[in-house]
């Protein structure tokens, strides 16, 4: 009997709403540029982001999300974790997806390392003290050293990178949500990322990694989505979905 | 919806200290700096107004202290809670932060700086040292009203104010001409209503949160309209911010 699955999406689609802002030129239109500026007379039109995809991650799988840029990935990854709701299909979620989806971004630009790591985990609902007990843990992997209580502003990218990575793999989510910011790292960077990945998705726990590097994908993961435009294209084996990503990226002749 | 428990109080009290920390940390008073506005602005304006208002000092510089400091609490929760969505849009886009945990970071900054402010509030006690009695505790029932309403007000009016940009505009104009319209820097007359603005002072709602919080302490009575009023906006505020949390708040990051 198969297990049952963690995630299960049923033809979901997202609407955004977005604003055009309505013809601004000032010399062929003064009086419409004035009425645009000062009563933003702007176009709210709902667009849709994603549609229509399903797919079902079952306990161990690793999922890639194949797709060029302005695809849909990282929304679909915040699909996932709860951040935005599908407008139309049906997401059923078994237990917690979570991850990091920017580097910089989550982060606190001025505070220390070691406050972000605070900051952060607690906002993740870690404890005090569980972030405590795990703290060796992450100053280890970060290889910060005595840089930790420096201001995250100050960081390198690989400093960030490694931070970043270690504080959102604190918490061990049944769904970890990866953006393609992992793929930025150097070669040592990216070999700690696999044992640490590793030893996450152990047993009953899944991984969805977004990224348009097939080597990363090749590296992690063994079922591969691909999303073209808001579209998916493909889901199924890995290898069938990086030739069908293939098909996408080749110019048209 | 939200588990509270213990982390996640610690969350927001870490959270909300840890702004004010970052705020002041490259400077050499720190978070002293939070006391040294309303202590130039209380001995300035208590000096001046009290002979421009020909009151005595004793009793208008309570008033005035007591009066700043509700006040600025006040403008502290309406302004960053029109603001508290779509100034947080990184954290809540990147990293998942929930609506109600950014309010609650919002609120417990604001109480952070209110708890600050009070110093000022007991030095001038202790300059003047009026008769303190049981019904000061009044005082604690009135602060609390006014933390609830600024929770209300956070959760509607920052997914207001995230949808409407002209909200926080409006509201920031608003709180600086409300500011001279409420009792701090002049006083009712000695019967306790009115003052310049004659009947018009139990329109403003400003005046009774404040009255209910400052009264107590400078023992003069709590007229029942005011209690009528705050109790009243905070029961309807709490209704609405639980309709918009639950129509809303799953839209909302879709907005930014």
């Amino acid at each position: 009997m198969m297990p049952a699955p963690l995630l299960r999406a049923q033809n979901i689609g997202l609407d955004f709403p977005t604003i055009t802002p309505a013809d601004r030129k000032i010399m062929t239109s003064p009086v419409r540029f004035l009425l645009d500026f000062y009563f933003s007379r702007s176009l709210r039109k709902s667009v849709p982001v994603l549609h229509d995809i399903s797919f079902e991650i079952y306990p161990g799988d690793r999922l890639g999300i194949l797709g060029l840029n302005g695809a849909g990935k990282s929304t679909l990854l915040r699909l996932l974790a709860g951040i935005y709701f599908p407008t139309s299909g049906h997401l059923e979620v078994q237990g917690q997806a979570k991850g990091l989806f920017d580097v910089s971004m989550g982060m606190q630009a001025e505070a220390t390392g070691l406050e972000n790591i605070y900051l952060r985990g607690l906002q993740m609902g870690i404890s005090l003290g569980e972030i405590k007990q795990k703290l060796p843990d992450i100053m280890e992997f970060t290889e910060l050293g005595d840089d930790i209580h420096k201001v995250f502003d100050t960081y390198s990218s690989g400093m960030r990178l490694r931070l970043a990575f270690a504080v959102s793999t604190m918490i061990t989510p049944d769904i970890l949500l990866m953006d393609e910011w992992l793929g930025a790292g150097d070669a040592r960077f990216k070999a700690k990322v696999k044992t640490r990945m590793d030893g996450l998705v152990e047993g009953s726990r899944s991984l969805v990694l977004a990224s348009h590097s097939v080597a990363l994908l090749k590296q992690l993961c063994t079922k591969g989505l691909v999303l073209h435009k808001g579209e998916q294209m493909y889901f199924g084996s890995l290898d069938d979905a990086i030739k069908c990503y293939d098909e996408i990226v080749k110019p048209k002749a | 919806m939200l588990k509270i428990d213990k982390g996640r109080w610690q969350y927001w009290f870490y959270a909300s200290w840890f702004k004010i920390a970052v705020r002041y940390r490259k400077t050499m008073l720190g978070p002293i700096w939070l006391l040294v506005g309303p202590l130039m602005f209380i001995t300035m304006l208590g000096l001046l107004f009290s002979v421009i208002m020909n009151v005595e000092l004793a009793v208008f510089v309570p008033h005035l202290a007591f009066g700043i400091i509700v006040w600025s609490l006040m403008t502290s929760l309406m302004n960053s809670g029109t603001n508290v969505v779509f100034h947080n849009r990184p954290q809540m886009i990147h990293s998942g932060t929930k609506l109600l945990d950014l309010v609650m970071v919002n609120l417990f900054n604001s109480l952070l700086q209110f708890a600050h402010h009070i110093l000022v509030a007991v030095g001038v006690y202790f300059v003047f040292r009026w008769a303190l009695t049981p019904y000061a505790f009044v005082s604690i029932i009135g602060l609390i009203f006014l933390i609830a309403n600024g929770f209300w007000y956070g959760v509607v009016f920052g997914i207001l104010g995230a949808r409407y940009r002209d909200i926080s505009e409006i509201i920031s104009a608003l709180m600086g001409v409300m500011f001279f319209i409420t009792p701090i820097i002049w006083m009712p007359e000695a019967e306790g209503r009115g003052g310049i603005l004659g009947p018009y002072l139990s329109l403003n709602p400003f005046h009774h949160f404040l009255e209910l919080i400052r009264a107590p302490i400078l023992g003069t009575p709590i007229a029942p309209l005011s209690w009528i009023v705050v109790i009243t906006i905070t029961v309807l505020g709490l209704t609405a911010a639980y309709i918009f949390n639950a129509r809303f708040a799953k839209q909302l990051p879709t907005w930014l």
